[in-house]
């Protein structure tokens, strides 16, 4: 019952930012269990997509969506050693609008002069407005569902689920950042010469037991690259900043940092991947 | 209020390019330090991934010296970086040069070895992990990691589909030196047959000895290797 209130949240705050004067959606707030049936009809050959029916008969009772609820509680308290909520946070689409911001990042900031993905802007906010320090758990923390972090990620996500992925690209930053992320993508290293399209090249691949999403199929990507997801593998929902870590290290690559270029470079190229196509937010994985 | 950080000035262009080009760090830089828009796609990758701080390159790694190493790249990995699906035109030429330039023939021969051994060795994903999560190899001898991109013995439930099928692979090739001669060659730098291939060069980045590829060439081709039954 609970969940259900809040599902219907976000559309009363579509129409407030509307009503306020933000800029036109490309896309309604949509129930991300509405958003993963539609990718999973219009896509009935899809090995990826299909790789276990309990996905989405799990999805009404994602445990995500109490992370989410955490998240909320957190955004409009106020914290912190200056006692402010987040609510004057810019994600890109004005102070305090979550409305489609998370499907718009990454994105060039003014005042940090900053291409930023969406973790390294909310850390900035949590640090700017509400004065931690980079070494209080409260943003060194990043992992797991009882980090202040993954709560607000997933509150904040989720006012974008059902959007359609658009990260920003007008800013010769923005350019030039996702251009140096699909180099990033295709850039051989490590022990093992791998880049991501080694394993994200075709479809319907696995590596052992997991199923590989294309990165050049944009409904299996949006999927993909929708996080934050419960993992139920990990009992935790999880951030795109975790998958990239998690995917570096199989790789046998250097340790990735967060809030760093690449992760950020990273983010825009997957994102852009998945241009045009609807985000589940927050979604549900193996 | 939010509190503005303050805007660095950004350096001219050639700055950026002095950095790359010398490979030094002339300071702990990210992008509020150098124009990101004066550098080419390449050339702003390799900044991020070499002198941005976005990898933790000072890490010790197992093979030894220190992760930058895994990030810089060497002839072979830059010519695969392409973008495209496929390989471009005349690369492949150039890579199977490449490969069989560097590829070295083990002493006395390629051999097989005990296939029990290379079944481990087939089945095991562990090693040469890094960052957040370190393999120690002295506590556990890295493996091949075969399973990840291939089935091999016909009853194993789980495996990868990277790679072709290899069940049956030594009932298909035989035992004789050319078969013994090709399948060294494909583990040790698959490049040589397959350019820019996702398999792992297990021989020419030293991932396995001589010795672990013996033990994983009997798997493979042993006719008493369960790969053969
Ligand atoms: C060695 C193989 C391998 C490489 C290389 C690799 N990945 Fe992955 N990736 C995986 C596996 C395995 C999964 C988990 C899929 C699953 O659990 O179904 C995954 C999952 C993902 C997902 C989420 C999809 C999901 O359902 O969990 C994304 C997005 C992704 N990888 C992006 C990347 C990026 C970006 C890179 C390069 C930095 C990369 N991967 C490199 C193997 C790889
Ligand atoms: C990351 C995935 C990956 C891993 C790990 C991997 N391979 Fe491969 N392997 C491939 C691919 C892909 C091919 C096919 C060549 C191509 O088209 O690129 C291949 C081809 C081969 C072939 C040649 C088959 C033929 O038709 O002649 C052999 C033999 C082989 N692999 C053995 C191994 C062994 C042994 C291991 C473990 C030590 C291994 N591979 C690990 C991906 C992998």
């Amino acid at each position: 019952m609970f969940k259900k209130a809040l599902l219907a949240l976000p559309v009363a705050m579509a129409l407030g930012g509307l009503a306020a004067g933000g800029a036109a959606q490309a896309s309604e707030w949509q129930d991300p269990t509405d958003v993963l049936q539609k990718l999973l009809d219009n896509n009935p050959d899809s090995k990826y997509l299909h790789q276990s029916e309990q996905n989405i008969m799990m999805m009404p009772d994602n445990p995500a969506l109490w992370v989410a609820e955490d998240g909320e509680q957190l955004f409009y308290e106020e914290r912190g050693p200056n006692n402010a909520s987040l609510e004057s946070c810019d994600f890109g689409k004005g102070p305090g609008v979550l409305e489609g911001a998370y499907v718009e990042l990454p994105r060039y900031f003014e005042d940090t002069g900053k291409v930023m993905d969406f973790e390294h802007r909310l850390v900035h906010c949590m640090k700017e407005i509400q004065g931690f320090d980079a070494d209080d758990p409260e943003v060194a923390q990043r992992h797991g569902n009882d980090t202040d972090v993954m709560q607000l990620t997933t509150y904040i996500a989720m006012q974008s689920s059902g959007m359609e992925w658009q990260p920003a690209n007008e800013h010769p930053k923005e350019q030039a950042m996702l251009a140096a992320g699909e180099k990033l993508f295709f850039r051989r290293g490590g022990a093992m010469d791998f880049n991501c399209a080694s394993c994200h090249g075709e479809s319907g691949k696995r590596v052992r037991a997991s199923r590989l999403p294309k990165m050049r199929d944009s409904q299996e990507w949006t999927k993909a690259v929708s996080w934050p997801a419960h993992r139920a593998g990990h009992d935790n929902v999880r951030s795109q900043g975790h998958r990239i870590r998690g995917c570096a290290w199989q790789m046998r690559h250097a340790g990735i940092k967060p809030d760093s270029m690449a992760n950020t470079a990273l983010i825009a190229f997957w994102n852009e991947a998945a241009r045009g196509e609807p985000a589940v937010l927050p979604d549900l994985k193996r | 209020m939010p509190a503005q950080t303050l805007r660095r000035g950004t350096l001219p262009a050639a700055i950026g390019a002095v950095v790359l080009l010398s490979g030094c760090q002339f300071f702990d830089s990210d992008d509020g330090d150098v124009d990101i828009t004066a550098m080419s796609p390449d050339e702003l990758a390799d900044y991020i991934v070499l002198e941005s701080g976005s990898y933790r390159l000072e890490q010790s790694v197992q093979e030894g010296g220190s992760a930058r190493g895994r990030m810089e790249q060497d002839e072979l990995q830059r010519a695969c970086s392409f973008t495209t699906s496929e390989i471009p035109e005349g690369l492949s030429g150039e890579v199977i040069e490449m490969a069989r330039a560097s590829y070295e023939e083990p002493p006395g021969g390629p051999r097989l070895g005990d296939w029990e051994r290379g079944a481990e060795l087939a089945r095991s994903g562990y090693g040469f992990r890094v960052g957040h999560n370190i393999d120690d190899h002295s506590s556990r001898p890295p493996g091949g990691n075969c399973y990840a991109c291939h089935q091999m013995d016909p009853d194993e439930p789980v495996y990868g589909t990277i790679g072709p099928s290899l069940a049956g692979y030594g009932d298909a090739r035989g035992t004789d030196d050319a078969s013994l001669s090709y399948a060294h060659e494909v583990i040790s730098n698959p490049h040589q047959y397959f350019p820019c291939t996702t398999m792992p060069r297990f021989g020419a980045n030293e991932l396995l000895s001589e010795r672990e590829i013996s033990h994983i060439m009997a798997y493979l081709l042993d006719p008493e290797s369960p790969v053969n039954q």
